[in-house]
């Protein structure tokens, strides 16, 4: 079983398989998610994202493998595991001639000591959708169907929630109100598996990043993998005084390559960024120059994830 | 559990009560077939030949009766079609909504959610029926054919309504279950489902041709076959709707 950043594993899978028909869709999945961590399951288009969130909450069974979702085996025991799931699913279907309301008053009612209609009132507030309450959801835009999908997700209070796709069609607005709702969840101790394309959102709210392929390629904070990918890099960016700055610092023994990227702008690779960083900036004003900024010039994710992908692929 | 199932008929009921016109069926197939039936126990003897009916008023109604005890097959045809219909609708429009794979998330059991449909469509079948047979007999009477109802209403009959009909019912339900958890669309679910008029034409032809006499005893046997190919479709309805297939190809 793999490690977990905190606490002990509330979702935990060994060799989790699906194949349909000759088709790999899932291959041998064996992770472990502890307790009120958020995992971000990113992956290129038909990796098997949905279809491992989808055996997780007990929808489908593996071929092979098992998991265990809050102490429980959703393929034995679906009904069970959705007590405490909330699975917000691919595509948020709901019954477009009745209300808003009614259509969450009807999930609601299937869950064990619920006030149906308080729950759904509760979550249409969350979602900002109580001044559409009554209408019917045919007439709802996509976003505003995304919003009530996650209210329906919400109504039994889960402790545990696989999202699949969470921000797809919402605006800019709404994508950051649903990022702050998770980070809320979270802080109310919920553990969240987040499916996404949205490769900064994972990285905003992810403690760790699992990159897959129909196998799993790496599972990490965004941070070790971008460190395993790449190495960490400083920028300096200096207003004159490359030169001499750059021949002193070449003769650095914890400099491992310097060079002049761009004008003004020195690139260097440190044996320990951390460690090294002082007297690097030390030695650089010693040879006159003048610091205007140090940064560590950081991969965005998805060049992390591009490069993990291709890894895979190779 | 009952909280579950019956949170599927009050909300199968209320998508059809958002569309009103899908229940004018309700109202149009009985009075239909209540008003085929009347028509022709009416017209019929009056038309015929009276060369080949024979000359008699006793003649003309033995043809009327022999019509008029067809009618007890032919209300079978309602809770038929009305069960079917609501089985196709109710299970088409959680695939046309993508309603399905949300369902299945919840603690919802796929029988309950079978059973709370079978429910849904089965009730206000066998509902309507009834009303048609009671307005068959209350027509009947009024039309003066008391003594010929008198021999219409018998055990069989009774047995026919009560027994055959519900477990009828229950039977196209099922196929139309089955029916659209196989088929694309509802239009293919209905045309597999609407096998289910076979089995209720055959037993109106065996009927009117007289090979076989409907005793009392052999309805109740018909209606406990029935009832025993409910239970064996229904297993197979529950398996095949729990299928993953349905959650992954319903789209
Ligand atoms: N019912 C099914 N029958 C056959 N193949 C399927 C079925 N469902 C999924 N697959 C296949 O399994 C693989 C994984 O699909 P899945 O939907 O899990 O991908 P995904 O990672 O969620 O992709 P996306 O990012 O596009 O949502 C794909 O190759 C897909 O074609
Ligand atoms: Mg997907």
């Amino acid at each position: 079983m793999g490690k977990t950043m905190m606490g002990h594993a509330v979702i935990s899978t060994e060799g989790l398989s699906k194949r349909f028909g000759n088709r790999v869709a899932v291959d041998s999945l064996t992770v472990a998610v502890g307790a009120g961590e958020i995992v971000g399951l990113l992956g290129p288009n038909g990796a098997g994202k949905t279809t491992t969130l989808r055996m997780l909450a007990g929808i489908i069974a593996p071929s092979a493998g098992h998991a265990v979702v809050d102490g429980r085996d959703p393929a034995s025991e679906p009904e069970n595991v959705h007590e405490s799931v909330g699975f917000l699913t691919e595509s948020p279907g709901f019954y477009e001639r009745l209300s808003a309301e009614r259509n969450l008053a009807y999930f609601a009612a299937f869950y064990e000591g619920i006030d149906a209609k308080a729950a759904a009132a509760r979550e249409l507030a969350r979602l900002g959708l109580a001044d559409r309450a009554r209408d019917k959801v045919g007439t709802f835009s996509k976003g505003m169907k995304q919003r009530l999908a996650l209210a329906r997700v919400l109504l039994h209070e889960p402790r545990i929630l696989f999202l699949d796709e969470p921000t797809a069609g919402l605006d800019p607005e709404a994508a950051r109100n649903l990022r702050e709702l998770i980070v809320s969840l979270k802080k109310d101790g919920c553990t969240i598996l987040l499916s996404t394309h949205n490769l900064s959102e994972a990285e905003e709210l992810s403690d760790r990043i699992a990159v897959f392929r129909t196998r799993l390629v790496a599972i990490d904070t965004p941070r070790a993998l971008r460190e395993s990918q790449f190495e960490r890099r400083l920028r300096v960016r200096l207003d004159g005084g490359t030169e001499t700055c750059l021949a002193a610092l070449r003769g650095e023994p914890y400099v491992r390559d310097a060079h002049e990227e761009e004008d003004g702008v020195l690139t260097m690779l440190l044996s320990d960024p951390d460690r090294d960083r002082p007297r690097l900036v030390a030695r650089i004003v010693q040879a006159g120059g003048q610091v205007l900024e140090v940064r560590e010039d950081e991969r965005p994710l998805e060049d992390v994830y591009l490069s993990l992908v291709r890894e895979e692929e190779a | 559990m009952k909280r579950r199932i019956w949170n599927v008929v009050r909300m199968e009921w209320a998508g059809i009560a958002a569309t009103p016109s899908s229940l004018l069926f309700l109202v149009v197939i009985p009075l239909v077939l209540v008003g085929q039936a009347l028509l022709l126990s009416w017209i019929v003897p009056r038309f015929v030949n009276p060369a080949i009916l024979g000359p008699s008023a006793t003649d003309a109604n033995a043809l009327r009766l022999l019509i008029l005890r067809q009618f007890p097959f032919f209300v079978l045809l309602i809770p038929a079609m009305v069960a079917n219909v609501f089985a196709t609708l109710g299970i088409v429009e959680e695939k046309v909504s993508r309603t399905l794979e949300p369902l299945l998330a919840t603690p919802v059991r796929t029988w309950e959610l079978l059973a709370g449909k079978i429910l849904s469509g089965a009730l206000p079948g066998l509902l309507v029926a009834w009303a048609s047979a009671a307005l068959f007999v209350g027509v009947g009477y009024a039309l003066g054919w008391g003594s010929l109802l008198r021999s219409v209403l018998t055990a069989t009959f009774f047995l026919d309504v009560l027994l055959l009909m519900p477990a009828v019912s229950l039977l196209s339900f099922i196929l139309g279950v089955i029916g659209s958890s196989r088929a694309r669309d509802a239009k293919e679910a209905q045309n597999l489902a609407v096998l289910v008029v076979f089995p209720i034409f055959a037993l109106i032809a065996i009927q009117v041709t007289g090979l076989v006499e409907f005793t009392p005893v052999r309805t109740l046997l018909l209606a406990l076959a029935f009832f025993a190919v409910d239970a064996i479709l229904l297993r197979g309805a529950v398996r095949l709707f729990a299928r993953e297939s349905i959650v992954t190809r319903w789209s």
